[in-house]
Parts: structure tokens; sequence; C-alpha cells
């Protein structure tokens, strides 16, 4: 379903049926002007969906860049259909991947760049900069920042599990159940299954590090691969993830 | 050359990105392990050069990263985890080799990333009837190429014959839905992505078992500092730990399970006198979640 989140980004993709809830697998679409990026590209068991809708909100646009936020299945695998439709697409990753094993061997390594944390590109007015994932599950994996619209781009981190009506849209703030909000429990539930590690972490340092990172740039949109992107009271849904992590991290301690 | 042949020495199924190699660990339990060989230090050099000792890792020596799978052939056979789809041939192959005609019975996946459950499909073709056994905890697992798997728990157990595979609460992990494995008859524990070496091609330690490393001029400090680094690599939320609890979960896990062989997925198998290396992966852990981590925020 294709959703329009804020200025000219937009995202698509479907929700899946898990134990615990409605789980999204998005991809995000910026227009910029023409020439479209696209961060993560989806599951293989939407494949036809996914490049549907790719085509409906491109047209004749070709993308220059897929951002990958990490290349596991649900993020990266679309990359066959991807690299067939737009073979001369540049695919980004972290410097902490190791392409040729971590991203299914579709297309040739010499189309996949990896960038460190901090690595800016500027293109049409706008800077797509690169961060540190802090919340992660493959070593190889980084944020994406847009400074137009105020996108981070959190790949597995801010994952929530949603209901049927709350996943008819973006969260901002209109009535229709987590369209409002989305709460501690549903972002603590899909990040007690992603995150294992945070049972052993001291959840003030990570929190330290999260708001650091948020009070550095401006973040307008908080936009999840697991979650309908989030439009509105930033604030609010940073002090709920974290409140969210530290539950998990206290469900651990007998 | 048959299967225990390879308790000497390797046999080698393909080459370059695709190669994987078999060695027997005993008579009925195989390594089947991708590394690169000579053509490491051009794909890690960018990866190691974040350390603050970079040259000690990717210019004065030049080290060299397995992705592993490790084989049980007994009444029954289980396979733990399948190597990367760049290997899918190699590993194949080696597979069916060691296997000596017999059926795959059991396709345990410690966790969904690329190299540890890619060729998860391809060895379902060959093998349709064997099982595919994964993590409970909630995940769809048909996002990751595994539909129709069996889900298992810590202390769970599947029966081989004279062989039995115990679950084990996976400690230190990257992905969340992750699990560790230990085999009761030989006490081997499979520990996923933690309590790992690195080894030099150049030095021809391609392959090789711990101790003969150590007879090939590997030694107890640089096995250490390998150990913090991996753990670095492997898991960046160290930076916000303290290292005491990690010291004392592992000495728990060693204090309930009898080890007597590590099978970690990226370093050099352990087949000998395992307990006087438990200090080490314990020093190791601590110094990584005491290193510097330059998240930048
Ligand atoms: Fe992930
Ligand atoms: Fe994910
Ligand atoms: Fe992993
Ligand atoms: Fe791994
Ligand atoms: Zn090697």
């Amino acid at each position: 379903m294709i959703r329009h989140v804020i200025d000219d980004l937009y995202q698509i993709g479907e929700h899946v049926e898990t134990e615990h809830g409605l789980e999204a697998i998005l991809t995000y679409v910026i227009l910029n002007d023409g020439n479209p990026l696209l961060i993560d590209c989806g599951s293989h068991i939407h494949r036809d969906s996914v490049m549907a809708q790719l085509t409906e909100l491109l047209g004749e646009g070709i993308p220059e860049f897929l951002f990958l936020t990490h290349s596991e299945l649900p993020h990266a695998g679309n990359i066959a259909a991807i690299t067939e439709k737009w073979p001369d697409i540049k695919v980004i990753v972290s410097n902490v991947m190791l392409p040729y094993i971590e991203v299914l061997p579709v297309l040739p390594l010499e189309q996949i760049t990896q960038v460190v944390p901090g690595t800016k590109i500027e293109m049409s007015g706008r800077t797509i900069e690169f961060v540190d994932a802090l919340l992660k599950d493959q070593p190889g994996s980084h944020w994406v920042h847009d400074s137009r619209t105020g996108a981070l781009f959190t790949g597995d981190g801010f994952g929530y599990m949603d209901t049927a009506e709350g996943s008819q849209s973006v969260v901002d703030g209109s009535d229709a159940g987590s369209a409002g909000d989305v709460s501690q429990a549903a972002f603590e539930a899909y990040h007690k299954i992603a995150f294992r590690f945070l049972r052993w972490i001291k959840p003030e340092r990570i929190a330290a590090d999260l708001r650091k990172m948020f009070a550095k740039r401006n973040v307008q949109v908080i936009a999840p691969i697991h979650g309908n992107a989030i439009t509105v009271n930033i604030d609010k849904h940073l002090d709920s993830l974290i409140g969210a992590l530290t539950a998990v991290n206290k469900s651990y301690r007998k | 050359m048959t299967p225990q042949d390879t308790l000497q020495e390797a046999k080698i199924f393909g080459d370059g990105l695709g190669r994987v190699a078999v060695r027997a660990i005993t008579p009925n339990i195989f390594w089947l392990t991708h590394c690169l060989g000579v053509l490491a230090q051009d794909y890690y050099k960018e990866y190691f050069a974040v350390l603050p000792n970079a040259a000690d890792y990717a210019g004065d020596r030049i080290v060299d990263y397995p992705f592993s799978a490790f084989l049980i052939v007994d009444e029954k056979s289980l396979l733990i985890d399948t190597c990367g789809p760049k290997q899918k041939e190699a590993f194949l192959d080696a597979v069916q080799f060691c296997l000596d005609g017999r059926q795959l019975d059991y396709i345990w996946i410690s966790h969904v990333e690329l190299p540890h459950a890619g060729n998860t499909g391809a060895l379902k073709q060959i093998w349709p009837s064997s099982q595919v056994v994964t993590v409970a905890g909630g995940e769809n697992y048909e996002l990751h190429g595994l539909e129709n798997a069996l889900t298992a728990a810590p202390s769970d157990v599947i029966d081989l014959g004279e062989h039995s595979v115990e679950m084990v609460d996976a400690l230190f992990v990257d992905h969340g839905l992750s699990q560790w494995l230990f085999e009761r008859k030989t006490g081997m524990m499979f520990t996923a992505d933690w309590a790992h070496n690195l080894h030099e091609p150049a030095k021809c330690h391609c392959f090789k078992f711990l101790d003969e490393m150590f007879e090939a001029g590997y030694d107890a400090k640089t096995h250490v500092e390998d150990i913090k680094v991996n753990a670095w690599y492997q898991f960046p939320w160290l930076a916000w730990c303290d290292a005491d609890i990690l010291c004392e979960a592992i000495d728990d896990l060693f204090d309930q399970y009898d080890v007597k062989i590590l099978a970690p997925s990226h370093g050099n198998p352990i087949r000998k006198d395992f307990k006087q290396f438990i200090p080490a992966l314990r020093d190791g852990m601590r110094m990584a979640a005491e290193m510097p981590f330059s998240h930048v925020l």
C-alpha cells in the first residue's frame, strides 16, 4: 500500500501476521525531484506487490540509489527484481558489511558501495547522512537521515507491532488505533524479540546515545521498516522507545 | 578420500569466493567452512581499517574470517547452519560428501542471516523431507525463506542416535532470535557468532583446528586479542555493558555444560583441551566491553 508520509517521502510495503501482532515490512521512497532514492526494498514474499507499488509511484522515474539499512531478506529481499528493472542502481551499505557473502549474489559487487558512519551525500538540495544504527541485529547496519524531510530511517529500530486498524495509516496523530500514537507496549513487544542484547546493557547508556543522536539533527519523522512512519510527537515517541528498552532489560532480571 | 580422512587434512570443494572445505572433528561430526585464503587481504582491508590498531589485522598481519556449518552424522543427521548462497555449489557438494549416501534429516538454523541460513532452500530441494529447525519466539520465518520450520526453545532435545543435541539459550547474539546448540555425547558446544579467533592464510591456518594453529605459530596472546576484536565488531552493544555481568554469564554457561569441543561459526574449532581456553574467552569478552566504541551519533 502506497502511503504519503511527508513532503516527497512515501512508504510502500505490506504487513505480515506474527504471534504478537502485525509487523510492517516497508520500503521508503524519496522522490527527490526526479532522482528517486529507495531505503530498503522489502521482502521477497511481497515481490510482485512491491514492484507494482514502486512502478506506480515512480512512473518513468529511475531510482539512482538503494540505501540498505542492512542486508537481511526482509530488507533486501527484492534486490534481484530491483536490479533487473533498474540495472544501473547503486546500492549503498555499511562499511562493516561483507557484501560478497551478506548480500544476495544477484548483482556485480562493483555496484555496491560501503560507507562509514558520518558519510554525507549532497543531492538536489538535500543531505543524506549515514549514522550508526544504535539498534541493530546485524553488525553491518546503518541508519540514514534525510535533511529535507527530517526523516531518520531506523531500520529495525523503532519497530512496533501494529493492529489491523493502526496499520492503515502513518502515525500522524489521527485517531485510528495506533495511528494516533505508538504505545510503549507496542515498541516493547517488538524490541524484546529483535534485540536480545538488551538483557545485558545499562538502559541509561543506550538512552543517552539515542538522545544525543536525536538532539544533534532535525528529526521530524521516525521511519522504521517494521512499523508505519511516525510524523508526530517525536520527543514523546523517543521517550516511549526508551521506556520500552528499559522494560525489556528489566524483564530479564528475576 | 573418505569423509573420515578429513580428520587429518581438508578436502576442498570449489574455489575463491565460493570455496568450502571439510574437516572431521570426530569421525561423525564435520566442520564445513568457507574462508577467503589469499583473497582475504582484498576483502578485509576496509573491514578492519576502523580498528584503533588496524595494522595488526590488515597490514603487518593479514587475517581471514571463516563462515562455518557443522554436520552430525548418526542414525539421523543434523546440519548446523548452511553457509551462504555464494558458496551454494561447493557447500552442497561438501554436505553430500560427508553424508556419504545418507539422508539429511534436520537443517538446524542458529539465526536467519544469509551466511548462516542462506542455503536452506537449496538443501530442501535435494532433501525435501528434511526438517528445518529454528528458534521459537514470534518471528515470521517465511520472510527469511524458512517456511514450515519446526521451532525449538532452550533445553529442547533432538535425538540423533548415539548423538543428541540440546538447544541452548544463546547468550551473546547479533540477531534477536538466535540459538546455540550442545551435543551431549561429544560435549561439543556450538556458539554461533561468539568466541571466535581469526587466522592467517599466510601461515597456512585455513581449515586448521586451533591446536594445529598453535603448532603453526599462533599464540595465546593473539588468541585473546582476536576474540576481543571479533566481539567488538560482532556486538557493538558492548558499548553499553558492564563486563562483570558478561563474565559471570560465561562462567555459568561452562558450569552448566561440560564442554569439550568448541564450535563457533567464525573461528577455528577447539577440539582438544577446551577448558584451558575458558579464561581467554572470558578475558576477550571483558576487553571488548572495555574497548572504546566510536558510535557516530
Ligand atoms: Fe534485521
Ligand atoms: Fe528487520
Ligand atoms: Fe549473526
Ligand atoms: Fe555470523
Ligand atoms: Zn582462511
